[in-house]
């Protein structure tokens, strides 16, 4: 019998997606189903908004920026 | 110049046929639409078509068009159809033909040929003109006040203290009502529309403006499609001429007091008999982009020297540094939304593009291209220069370009860093038992556009609407 869910589908990077599966292995509150290719999954609607600052956050953290600086 | 264009058409695209019969009435109207919203290969159709007496046979009228430029004639009849002004009939030979909608022809009729006593295109002030105001007094009066709605919606007008004028209540709400700003604990704080908006050159922000007007009249009980057909009215005028205000309608005199807040037009008192159009409000409807070029730089940036009129004053080098040659509050606020400023002179700003700065305005909701547009539009005729030498002496196909190129990709790569995913909402279908009972309805989904993503090994498949789909599914039950 066919389900429909409803949902948010996420397009993104295999790192990104790897991240977002480590988030959800914490509480299992991300994710609706994993679409077991590499860049796509659903997750919950409302958690959009909380994955991307974290997402945003961690990004800062580990991304090494090159000539950031803001002196001349 | 395409963007004032679609967003104005945009809206009248929306308005009713009977709007559209009431608009066309006014021969400015014709004209001003006939000039604007139109389409190149549209104007010729209307053109060849006007004074006809019959309509003209289909096949006729795609015999002008090569096939190969097919879409273009699709588009241009789509426009014309959709701002009733062109309509098909039958012919004597049951053949479909094309014709100009009729009061939209006999006014550009009227328009073209000029008529006995039309007060259409405003009546000339007779008045003795003693007092007569030039060119640039009307520009200096335009730019001071539209900076001034820009001022306030940045927050400058805190910063540079004595700006003149203040603003009415009725700008303010309009601001407000089309959410360009939100009055937050008695402060003004402008919202993302609002960032897009400030960013935007000066006769996309005037038709925004207007629209927000057009939709507000109803409101406060004026006739919408009259207020609209004065808009066109006004934008018909010329610049540097006085207009009688005598024969105008009441509503036709609230909008012009309410356009002179905005520096649309300008009366040296609101009891005054007669008022002038400004650049903003002759521009509105013209096509030259060159004219509405000049009113943007000597509106906004170039203003403090009135030497380099007709210029950009943005000057930015490869390394992401940038200078603007300005003293202008707005302009400078507007700069410091991108850029991390460094040194500030009495003529001259100094900066660097960063990509800290870039995110916050990204983070603020301004778009990587309204800031590149931003750049472009107020760019130095030294880049502008350097670039013309660049592709006369380079004869391969690179397109030119005004910034540098690093800069600008840049600018866009860190926006895309921002956007790490892309979220779509909508709907998983899954749980299929079998491959076939899988396959008819995600074919279905792709043929009515909902499909997003299907996975045919896991028999799933995602959509943005399911009620349809859903009842495809039962009916195959």
């Amino acid at each position: 019998m066919p389900r429909a869910v409803r949902g948010l589908l996420i397009e993104c990077d295999p790192s990104i997606k790897a991240m977002i599966l480590k988030y959800d292995e914490e509480r299992h509150d991300y994710i609706v189903e994993d679409l077991d290719d590499e860049n796509h999954l659903v997750i919950k609607e409302s958690q959009l908004q909380s994955l991307k600052a974290r997402l945003d956050q961690d990004l800062d953290e580990k991304i090494m920026q090159l000539d950031d600086s803001e002196s001349e | 110049m395409a963007a004032p264009t679609s967003r104005s058409l945009e809206y009248l695209e929306g308005l009713p046929g009977t709007t559209f019969f009431k608009l066309y009435q006014q021969p400015s109207t014709a004209l001003a639409i006939f000039r604007r919203m139109l389409p190149d290969l549209a104007k010729c159709f209307v053109m060849a078509l006007l004074y006809l007496k019959d309509p003209l046979p289909t096949q006729d009228l795609e015999l002008w068009v090569k096939t190969e430029s097919k879409k273009q004639r699709d588009n241009a009849l789509s426009i014309l159809g959709r701002l009733h002004i062109l309509s098909t009939t039958l012919t004597g030979e049951n053949a479909r033909a094309y014709m100009v909608t009729n009061p939209f022809a006999s006014s550009l009729r009227q328009a073209l040929m000029g008529s006995e006593d039309s007060q259409s295109f405003g009546v000339f002030s007779q008045a003795p003109g003693e007092s007569l105001i030039s060119i640039a007094d009307l520009d200096e009066y335009a730019r001071g006040r539209w900076e001034s709605v820009l001022g306030y919606m940045v927050g400058t007008s805190a910063l540079s203290g004595q700006r003149d004028v203040n603003l009415s209540k009725g700008v303010k709400q309009l601001l407000q009502a089309g959410h360009l700003v939100e009055i937050r604990d008695r402060r003004v704080d402008i919202t993302k529309d609002g960032f897009g908006f400030v960013l935007q050159d000066v006769n996309t922000q005037v038709w925004h403006i207007l629209i927000l007007y057009v939709e507000s009249a109803e409101a406060i009980g004026m006739d919408s499609v009259e207020v609209l057909s004065f808009l066109f009215l006004l934008s018909s005028l010329e610049l540097g001429q006085s207009y009688e205000k005598e024969q105008l309608s009441s509503v036709q005199l609230r909008t012009l007091a309410d356009l002179a807040d905005f520096g649309i037009i300008y009366q040296e008192t609101p009891e005054a008999t007669r008022f002038y159009p400004t650049r903003l409000a002759t521009t509105l409807t013209s096509d030259s982009s060159a004219l509405s070029s000049t009113v943007g730089s000597s509106l906004t940036g170039a203003s403090a020297h009135p030497g380099a009129s007709g210029s950009g004053f943005i000057i930015i080098e490869t390394n992401y540094r940038l200078y603007a040659y300005t003293s202008s509050p707005l302009q400078i606020s507007l700069i410091s939304l991108f850029t991390t400023l460094k040194y500030r002179f009495p003529n001259l700003v100094t900066g660097k593009i960063t990509r800290q700065s870039v995110r916050r305005a990204i983070d603020m909701g301004i778009t990587a291209d309204q800031i590149i547009s931003y750049l472009y539009s107020h760019a130095h005729t030294q880049l502008r220069k350097r670039d013309a030498s660049l592709s006369t002496s380079n004869t391969t196909s690179i397109p030119p370009s005004v910034l540098p190129p690093t800069v600008t990709d840049q600018i866009r790569l860190w926006q895309l860093e921002r956007d790490r995913l892309r979220a779509t909402a909508g709907f998983l279908f899954k749980d299929f038992t079998s491959l076939q009972e899988y396959q008819a309805p995600c074919q279905y989904a792709a043929e009515i556009g909902v499909l997003v993503w299907k996975s045919d090994r896991k028999r799933m498949f995602f959509v943005t609407r399911h009620e349809q789909v859903a009842a495809f599914l039962r009916s195959k039950k």
